[in-house]
């Protein structure tokens, strides 16, 4: 066949598949409700210039607003509008405003207050509307303008909005360069706010999610902010995603899948115990049986049939499924997704009186049976002898953690460490290198 | 070997004429521009025309040609900026209406830095293409974005550098971790399942054919199987009761448009079974609405010859799930024959499911399909291929209202005889006769009266209608019509010979002997036997093959 005939076959084909991925209702109503939000909040800023907000010329707009306000929440949760330059965007949507000049007005009206976008965590009723006008509408005040604006909303008791500092453009690539302990920072906020989402049965965002995921591959997975030493802030849920995600992308890595599997497989972790926030799911055993299919359901629900969606839906169903279960062998997905899950959860529940790698020698011995036996190798090969988080005893008589995981077949036993401040025994910031430091005297669990 | 790419000038397209390029100076941003201009161009294609457009053909030609000379004498390394791209210092591109601008769309998804390096494959151009083009057509944007697009494909022939779009000038780094409700159980993933005892743990070689065979189960290729065997897993979920057959039935029905999209019939055939193998309930009328769409018709037909003939097995068994609507619009527009006579099988496989929607829409088809399409209603769902036939008789069109006669005349149901009488007053011959036929089936007394009328009320029609007139007024009321035609068949001599009569008296005479064919009994042949004995010669050979009929009918009725 002709080749130029063959290339626009492909891409016809591509554009037809990814026609039938897309949830055309979903991002059809974000972008119409983002927009009227844009415009009638633009609308109602520019009002203020003739009427006060309890002035009856309000009623209207600041009822068609808090509709439409009402409609983006039931949708996405919370409502991300940020301004960037002149241009408009709500929860990474962009809004045309091309040709409606009040739109564009509304970032300057923001950054009067060095705002650059407004986060809606709940619909407003009317007065919490005509508040938040008015706090927008009155000059910017002192030196912290935007803290001025959140304690002006606070005092009117418009405590579900939130504003957000100003944004722009990144130019430049080191711009980007964000540090691994941000990204994880950044990463397990995201599954906070999605599980919040899915908790009040709102559809999944997976953008973000996906977009995070490229972030921890770009800062590498050797990094050992991704291995341990987490801010203790962080909600267990959350930190139980990474975990699972972080070990999960690394064996899948080193079994040599694709970038774009390597997406998906992220995010599938990050969203893997989704079901767990289904209503009514309970606590225990019954909650435990039940949670993968209702996970699959929350992954369901996003419309459209697409790769991605496929390979999250299997491996969030298959997540704890058995390598030899007759007729219903868990796809790659859900193999790896069980492995990582395992390992990470024997690790959380019984991490003070088994050795990781004790761990990792169970999921090997469980091979064909419970875990798929190449992955699980896969797995081996990848933590190490001594998986990250493993306590060890060092010949200098120093107690360390490991940092990361191997670095090849050489240096598989001889890990990055992080030692333990002898009187604190909190990790310090000091990395060790073992193929070059003390020897490993022994490993403690705990 | 492959085609050499396109010599020849860019395709013109008007409404892209405004794609932007811009005069470069050096000879490399020249070409440079082009590339980036043909690019832009190629990608925004896809927003006004169909794919398969040849317009579109020429603009990946164009593409091509222009990326081989731009990269032939090295990388191309172009900076994009949110309006302009640039190589080095000098702009290339540049376009400011952000719904058309390539530079923009790049941009604003974090794309900050793209190289074309010399010997780019057409593969690999034709997959940055892609993405630009699902971007331009604006799709599946929850999903992705250009940045994650470009990292998935893997390019090696393409670089680029990204950022993110945009970002906070200043930053909370805690502001993120803040709970928000929506927390699993404290006790999530318990109690944990026991695992065996722990061995030894060593780096080991892996084997590359079992990790060559697990990259295959998750290879785009793979998908459509996948896709279908999660399908049968979600369906067994749902048949025990544990997910809503709603959810099920839309997943099958986002599949079936996929493999629509790729033409996997033998896929199509074995998601369809699926839905047939389920057990009558919620679930199989979930997933066999759900499957039901008028585009599988196209995949059907696809697998027919040009000239018809045969379905294959596994189009037949989609034919189930093609909406009749679409069938029947379809028939519409068919000019062979053979492919008429798939489609009408189709149409029949849908009944009665569909005979509402068959009946509705026969009004906008030509007779020849109408009369097909009553046929298969009658033998499929005779209750609405009367309801149809009737509904017909008020067309304008009297070559539907003629078919529609005929089906009723054929139709074994009750049918209410006015409509049928009053058609015996139309002015068209054809209708006339059909209307009489349908009432010797379906008609009563009171249309015993109007048929008698009509033979006596009119002075003028042909043998033909008062042979059918007569024959219905013989069976709808055998004895009324021996006492009328005794009258119309009375023999008038005069005194030299046979008593010439009038031309309706002889078409009284012709409705009477084959009104006498159509009564039972001895009397009626009695009767018979005496007008051949004075009859003229026409009449005689009339009553001789109305004898022929009614003996044929006796042997047949038993």
């Amino acid at each position: 066949m002709d080749e130029l005939l063959q290339a626009q076959e492909d891409l016809a084909r591509a554009l037809g598949r990814a026609r039938v991925g897309e949830d055309r209702d979903l991002a059809q109503r974000v972008r119409e409700a983002g927009e009227q939000v844009a415009h009638l909040l633009s609308g109602l800023l520019k009002l203020t210039r003739v009427h006060a907000p309890e002035n009856r010329a309000f009623d209207a707009p600041v009822a068609e607003f808090g509709r439409a306000l009402s409609a983006l929440v039931e949708l996405l949760g919370t409502v991300h509008l940020v301004t960037v330059e002149d241009q408009i965007y709500v929860n990474d949507v962009r809004i045309r405003i091309e040709g409606k000049a009040g739109s564009r007005d509304l970032g300057t009206e923001l950054r009067r207050h060095d705002t650059g976008g407004l986060s809606f965590h709940a619909p407003l009723p009317d007065p919490s509307v005509r508040a938040l006008v008015r706090a927008l509408a009155a000059a910017a005040e002192g030196e912290a303008k935007r803290s001025a604006l959140l304690g002006r909303l606070q005092a009117e008791g418009v405590t579900a909005v939130e504003p957000a500092g100003i944004f722009r453009f990144r130019l430049e690539e080191g711009e980007d360069k964000r540090s691994p302990d941000d990204v994880v920072r950044r990463v397990l906020g995201l599954v906070t706010e999605t599980s919040a989402n899915l908790s009040a049965g709102r559809p999944l965002n997976p953008l973000p999610l996906r977009r995070a995921i490229l972030a921890v591959l770009d800062a590498g997975l050797g990094a050992p902010a991704f291995w341990g030493g987490f801010p203790a802030q962080a909600a267990p849920h959350a930190l139980h995603a990474l975990e699972v995600a972080t070990v999960s992308l690394a064996t899948a890595r080193a079994a040599g899948f694709p970038a774009s599997f390597l997406q998906d497989l992220g995010v599938a972790a990050l969203v893997h115990d989704a079901g767990y926030l289904s209503p009514g799911i309970g606590t225990g055993q019954s909650a435990f049986a039940r949670h993968s299919l209702e996970g699959a359901r929350v992954v369901l629900r996003q419309r459209g049939f697409q790769e991605a969606k496929v390979r999250r839906l299997r491996a969030v169903l298959e997540h704890h499924r058995d390598f030899a279960t007759p007729n219903a062998r868990p796809s790659p997905g859900g193999a790896i997704l069980r492995l990582a899950e395992d390992y990470v959860n024997v690790t959380r529940l019984y991490g003070t009186q088994v050795l990781r790698a004790d761990a990792l020698g169970a999921l090997v011995k469980g091979g064909g049976t419970l875990y798929h036996p190449v992955l699980s190798q896969v797995l081996v090969n990848t933590l190490g002898r001594h998986p990250p988080g493993t306590l060890l005893e060092l010949e200098d008589g120093r107690y360390a953690r490991v940092a990361a995981p191997a670095r090849g077949p050489e240096l598989w036993d001889r890990p990055l460490v992080r030692p333990l401040d002898p009187r604190t025994r909190e990790l310090m910031a000091e990395v060790i290198d073992l193929a070059r430091g003390p020897r490993i005297r022994r490993a403690v669990p705990g | 070997m492959p085609e050499p790419p396109s010599a020849g000038p860019p395709p013109r397209a008007p409404e892209l004429d405004a794609a932007a390029t811009i005069a470069a100076g050096s000879p490399r941003a020249q070409a440079a521009a082009a590339l980036v201009g043909a690019l832009a161009k190629a990608a925004r294609a896809f927003t006004l025309y169909d794919p398969g457009n040849t317009l579109v053909r020429q603009f990946i030609g164009d593409y091509r040609a222009k990326a081989d000379a731009a990269t032939a004498q090295g990388p191309v390394t172009l900076e994009v900026k949110p309006f302009e791209m640039a190589l080095g210092t000098e702009v290339v591109y540049r376009e400011e209406d952000r719904e058309r601008s390539l530079a923009f769309k790049l941009f604003r998804d974090g794309v900050r830095k793209l190289t074309f390096g010399r010997g780019v494959t057409v593969d690999e151009l034709v997959r940055l293409l892609q993405i630009l083009a699902l971007r331009f057509v604006g799709i599946r944007q929850a999903e992705d974005d250009v940045v994650t697009l470009l990292r998935k494909a893997e390019f090696r022939g393409i670089t680029f550098v990204a950022v993110e779009g945009y970002a906070p000038e200043d930053e909370d780094p805690e502001e993120g971790l803040r709970r928000r409700g929506g927390e699993p159980p404290a006790d999530f993933d318990t109690p944990f399942p026991r695992l065996p005892p722990p061995g030894p743990i060593a780096w080991a070689e892996l084997p590359a054919d079992a990790l060559a065979t697990l990259r295959g189960e998750e290879a785009p290729e793979a998908l459509s199987r996948a896709g279908l065997k999660l399908a049968a897993e979600l369906v067994a979920w749902a048949a025990r009761g544990a997910l809503p057959p709603g959810e099920v039935g839309q997943f099958c029905g986002e599949l079936r448009d996929y493999l629509l999209a790729d033409r996997e019939l033998g896929l199509l055939a074995m998601l369809a079974d699926l839905a047939q193998r389920q057990p009558p309930g919620q679930l199989r009328d979930e997933l066999l609405r759900g499957l039901a769409d008028p585009r599988l018709l196209e995949a059907v037909l696809a697998s027919l010859p040009q000239e018809g003939g045969e379905l294959p097995p596994e189009a037949a068994r989609l034919v189930p799930f093609v909406p009749a609507a679409a069938v029947l619009e379809r028939l519409a527009g068919e000019e062979v024959g053979g492919r008429q006579a798939a489609l009408l099988g189709v149409v029949a496989a849908r009944l009665p499911a569909d005979a509402e929607v068959v009946a509705a829409r026969l009004g906008g088809l030509p007779s020849a399909h109408v009369r097909s399409l009553l046929r298969i209603l009658a033998q499929r769902a005779p209750e609405w291929g009367d309801r149809a036939s009737l509904s017909l008789l008020g067309h304008a069109d009297p070559a539907l209202r003629l078919e529609a006669l005929r089906a009723l005349a054929a139709s074994s149901q009750q049918i209410p005889s006015a409509p049928l009488v009053k058609l015996l007053e139309d002015d068209d011959e054809a209708l006339r006769i059909a209307a009489a036929q349908a009432l010797e089936h379906h008609g009563d007394t009171a249309a015993a009266r109007a048929v008698a009328d009509s033979l006596t009320g009119r002075k003028s029609y042909s043998r033909a209608e008062a042979a059918v007139l007569g024959r219905t007024l013989g069976a709808l009321h055998a004895g009324a019509a021996l006492r009328l035609f005794d009258g119309w068949l009375e023999h008038k001599r005069k005194l030299l010979g046979v008593l010439r009569v009038g031309e309706h008296e002889e078409l009284l005479r012709w409705a009477a002997v084959a009104g006498l064919g159509a009564i039972p009994g001895v009397e009626a042949e009695q009767r018979l036997e005496a007008v051949a004995k004075w009859a003229d010669e026409a009449l005689r050979r009339h009553v001789h093959a109305t004898g022929a009929r009614r003996r044929a009918e006796g042997r047949r009725n038993g």
